[in-house]
């Protein structure tokens, strides 16, 4: 059987690794992102290509030792680089003599037939176009589902009095949709994870602030490359919300949909940039106006469309009086910094909310900040 | 007497402080190196601000922070431990109420804060380039052979103006010598050096930053007096360095400490006479789940003190 | 009555558009000023105002905005999205005037006028009639002076394609005497008397880098100086680089660079028509991770009878390491060529 590995993407591993191995083909599971696979793909992509492409070019290294013979990954028609990145990695593969075929999708309208063929050639078990366009409905489904209990972690966790248990419960919960066979389980599975999760014990007086996570989509999908941003932020009393999730489904039914976003970034940025510029923007503005405390923008080191929006994002502040704090990741991000920067994002977040009295008298050691 | 023990742990320095509970004064006040051994220098700190405060002192509490907060919170047992960023806008607040915008450079790290009515609405920390910090200076001096100590008295009495290109220590250093042996000053570089310093600290962390007055500087660097003057020609309005300027964090963690202590009554604080024990500190990879999490173990004797690192609370212990 | 002035930063699309836009404006009866050729002054405005995650470019760019924004009642910085219906530009080229807008303080007005061809086929003759209409004239006072602009853009780049750099080929559309005097060309000399080996050199790169010759130290002179001759992409046939487009399975999204790995690409294949290519790329520059990236795998796997240096600048960029990298790579390149003579 054909070994196909992909790009690992968060929780939704398995889902991708179910689709291939039910097309015929024996998948080689992405391990997540970790030191091993980082030091490879700096050692083969370019200085100054970003970050994601030296996750995935170390990943796919990793996969190959593991037996793959092929990569599948989505394409991009620019002008964010990523939409090259296939084909780039395609090349420093072959001209390290390394024999992998990297197989991009890219999207379906702009050449079908491509499309088709690709499809055609990832299909060993032969399945009908029917069958295909159930699998895929079925493995949506799941991805849904995963999504929305991501959601509810988001906020369970902030108010959960025992920490790590949110993600204990979650991941017991991934279990359980993995599992399930047909569109009426995963309903199920869905139901339990959720009563799960909101069984967890939660204090609900403790004081919470809201922090909407933007940016670009592979370091926001991907925690292991963002070190756990949301599980950091919900363990010090954040309630998180992402501008995407991979489903897309879970947010548009709170915030509205995509259309929202860019009406709302277009006076800061007039026309899309390629990458998540327009949707970061107006997705930070939403945020502000649905009465969020702050903003995180994550984005990989040298990523072109997330400098646009780093460089716009001090006149969003001046105008709504949202806080945003950037971070560009890259290969020597460390996580100790990163905790320190969010303890003080949150601190200054809660305080404000607060309200400490003001400063009362001139006095030189006047004690200033109330509880 | 009694009060409130401060300590901020930090890659270069350590600093100890102690406020007394009726007026924040301040009672002893320490400044050590850390020289790449935290544990010895807290030990040796408590020992000397224990001696110095004498028998009858009473710490009703003790806040820390810094980047080895973790480890000073399980050896003296803090109430606080917290981050630099709070600690430094704490101590700002309470020496300067009005304050709006502090601009803290220490050896190896840079930040500024700033506030609006006493409250933090933005800050930033340098990320990966050190020239917007002191060691850019520290580097320079050797080069000059001059003790880094007198570079504030010599910068103002410069002359004329230099203008060293120093958007990184590498080409500071080059485009320096360049301008030594066109037969410039010492003073005059060294003050060239001084604005560069600033220019490279704002266009690092100050990017973007809305910075109003009052302007408070601190950290290590604020002792030089050149910088003061160049922060002062470029933002075009008056630097206060307050006091204690050095130990900035320190007064942050024991007051952070107070904030604690008054909300939850009591005080987890050790006593000076656990600086007499060994600490030893160990790490394991747990392997409870495919998490792979390094606990970081810290032991008194046979007794564990502190333990973290973990995502979730099965090792957690401080 | 004062005329309307209109700056146009001497950065980007300077280098290709500016003589068209000029004239565009002049027929309209606005006087343009242009920002002086970069210096270290104008760095220095950009980086204090561009992110330091930019790249070099991009800060030079606000640099020659600050120069010249006081001194202009407009800032024409167009929202270029596509000149050729097919490829675009660098997402930090699609967002300039809103960084700019964003990012310094007290500006004056932009011109800010997004030109798509691939959206719209009418997309130039639009545009000249808006922004010929905000600026108080008729639409047909605008397609007149598009037209005239566009006449001049032909000549430019038939001038471009003859070899003439630029700068030479601006001051000679502008100068006092426009039109009678003959244009400086590239002119390569070989020199007679020296013992040297003349070089033929592909000089590939964005126009903003190329042409620059405080960013890249004045690359092109000192090569001159070396005799050689210096091909850049600009003096490339169209017709010849679209043979080229096999070469990537998908067209590169920008059009500086597909230009710019297309022109390495027939090189590559033609080897006897050059002697050696060098990339001049920028610090930070997004999409030359790629394109330098495929160079380098073209001239290290099938082709490595072309040597290919990739040549970083930056604003730190030292003379004396340039030259010596150069000097490096063109004593080799002339070893070479005289063994195989």
């Amino acid at each position: 059987m054909r070994k196909v590995t992909f790009p690992h993407m968060g929780t939704s591993v398995f889902i991708f690794s179910d689709l291939i191995r039910d097309l015929g083909n024996e998948p080689i599971v992405p391990l997540q992102p970790n030191k091993k696979i980082l030091d490879l793909g700096v050692r083969y992509a370019p200085e100054f290509a970003c970050l994601p492409f030296k996750v995935l070019l170390g990943s796919y290294l990793e996969a190959m030792e593991r037996g793959a013979e092929v990569v599948v990954t989505s394409g991009g028609n620019g002008p964010c680089r990523a939409g090259h990145y296939g084909e780039v990695a395609q090349k420093i593969l072959d001209s390290n003599g390394y024999k992998i075929e990297i197989l991009v999708f890219d999207s379906v309208f702009r050449n079908p037939f491509q499309f088709i063929r690709k499809l055609n050639y990832l299909n060993k078990a032969k399945l009908s176009y029917w069958s295909i366009a159930q699998l895929i409905r079925f493995y949506w489904r799941k991805l849904q589902a995963l999504d929305k209990l991501e959601r509810c972690t988001h906020k369970v966790r902030p108010r959960a009095l025992n920490k790590g248990i949110t993600t204990k419960v979650f991941k017991q919960g991934i279990e359980w949709i993995q599992q399930s066979r047909n569109l009426g389980e995963i309903e199920e599975a869905e139901q339990q994870g959720l009563l799960a999760l909101k069984n967890i014990p939660q204090d609900p007086d403790r004081m919470i602030i809201r922090i909407g996570i933007v940016g670009e989509i592979y370091v926001l999908l991907e925690p292991a490359v963002n070190h756990e941003i949301e599980e950091i932020l919900g363990n010090l009393g954040a309630e998180v919300d992402r501008s995407i999730y991979l489903s897309g489904w879970a947010h548009d039914n709170t915030f509205g949909h995509k259309k929202d976003s860019l009406h709302y970034a277009r006076p800061y940025l007039g026309t899309a940039i390629g990458g998540h510029a327009q949707e970061g923007i107006g997705h930070t503005i939403m945020y502000a106006q649905n009465g969020f405390d702050g903003v995180i923008q994550l984005a990989p080191f040298t990523c072109i469309p997330e400098i646009v929006v780093k460089t716009i994002a001090p006149r969003i502040t001046k105008d709504y009086g949202i806080p945003i704090l950037t971070f560009f990741l890259d290969e020597q991000t460390g996580r100790a910094g990163m905790q320190t920067r969010l303890e003080a994002f949150t601190d200054m977040l809660k305080r404000k909310k607060r309200q400490p009295l003001k400063v009362v008298g001139g006095e030189k050691y006047a004690r200033v900040f109330g509880n | 007497m009694q009060g409130y023990l401060g300590i901020d742990v930090g890659s270069v320095s350590t600093n100890f402080i102690v406020l007394d509970d009726v007026n924040n004064n301040i009672k002893s006040s320490l400044y050590l190196r850390t020289n790449g051994q935290p544990i010895e220098a807290i030990q040796e700190g408590m020992d000397v601000v224990s001696n110095e405060l004498g028998n009858g002192f009473k710490i009703l509490g003790a806040g820390v922070t810094g980047s080895g907060r973790q480890l000073a919170g399980a050896i003296v047992g803090a109430d606080a431990i917290k981050n630099e960023i709070t600690a430094h806008a704490v101590a700002a607040l309470t020496m300067v109420p009005d304050v709006r915008t502090i601009l803290e450079i220490g050896g190896q790290d840079s930040k500024i804060i700033l506030l609006r009515d006493g409250v933090v609405t933005d800050f930033a920390m340098n990320s990966v380039c050190a020239a917007g910090t002191g060691s850019f200076l520290d580097q320079q001096a050797a080069r000059l052979k001059t003790p880094i100590e007198e570079f504030g008295e010599l910068a103002i009495r410069s002359q004329s103006q230099v203008r060293i290109a120093g958007r990184c220590t590498v080409f500071a250093e080059s485009d320096m010598i360049h301008k030594q042996q066109m037969g410039y000053s010492r003073e005059d570089i060294i003050w060239g050096l001084c604005e560069a310093l600033v220019r490279n600290y704002l266009n690092n962390v100050g990017k973007g930053k809305e910075i109003l007055s009052t302007v408070v500087f601190q950290g290590g660097v604020a002792a030089n007096k050149g910088i003061k003057q160049a922060f002062e020609t470029v933002l075009e309005t008056k630097v206060i360095v307050p006091e204690y300027y050095d130990v900035m964090g320190a007064i942050g963690a024991a007051l952070l400490a107070k904030e604690e202590v008054a909300l939850t009554g009591s005080t987890k604080f050790k006593g000076f006479d656990v600086m007499q024990e060994t600490f030893l500190c160990k790490s394991f990879d747990c392997s409870g789940c495919s998490n792979n999490c390094e606990i970081i173990v810290i032991s008194m004797g046979k007794e564990i003190v502190g333990r973290w690192g973990g995502r979730c609370d099965k090792w957690e212990l401080s | 009555m004062e005329k309307t002035k209109i700056g146009i930063p001497r950065a980007f699309f300077y280098y290709i558009y500016y003589p068209a836009w000029r004239t565009y404006f002049e027929s309209l009866g606005c006087e343009v000023i242009t920002s002086p050729p970069t210096t270290k002054e104008i760095i220095d405005l950009g980086v204090e105002n561009a992110l330091a995650e930019a790249c070099v470019p991009v800060k030079i760019f606000f640099g020659h905005v600050q120069k010249i924004k006081d001194k202009v009642d407009y800032l024409f910085i167009p929202r270029v999205m596509s000149m050729n219906g097919k490829t675009s530009y660098c997402p930090k080229f699609l967002g300039l005037p809103d960084m700019i807008r964003s990012a310094i303080p007290n500006l004056s007005r932009l011109i800010d006028i997004t030109i798509d061809l691939r959206k719209d086929p009418l997309t130039f003759h639009k545009a000249a009639v808006k922004v010929a209409k905000d600026l108080g004239h008729t639409a047909w006072e605008g397609l007149r002076a598009f037209h005239k602009a566009a006449h001049i853009h032909k000549d430019y780049m038939a001038l471009l394609h003859k070899g003439v750099f630029p700068n030479n080929a601006i001051q000679g559309f502008f100068s006092e005497n426009a039109g009678k005097t003959e244009f400086a060309y590239n002119d390569f000399i070989e020199n007679k008397g020296s013992k040297q080996t003349p070089l033929r050199l592909a000089v590939l790169g964005y126009p903003y880098t190329v042409y620059d010759s405080f960013v890249n130290v004045n690359l092109l002179e000192k090569l001159k100086g070396m005799e050689v001759e210096v091909v850049t992409m600009e003096m490339m046939d169209p017709q010849i680089l679209k043979k080229q487009r096999n070469k990537t399975v998908k067209r590169i999204f920008w059009t500086f660079s597909e230009m710019a790995s297309r022109t390495a690409y027939h090189f590559f294949e033609n080897s006897k028509d050059i002697d050696g290519i060098v990339h001049v790329t920028a610090f930070g520059c997004g999409p030359d991770f790629i394109v330098d990236k495929l160079m380098e795998i073209e001239a290290k796997n099938k082709h490595s009878r072309v040597p290919f240096m990739s040549l970083a600048v930056d604003e730190h960029t030292g003379e004396v390491g340039m030259m010596t990298r150069i000097e490096a790579f063109c004593e080799m390149v002339r070893r070479k060529k005289e063994a195989v003579i």
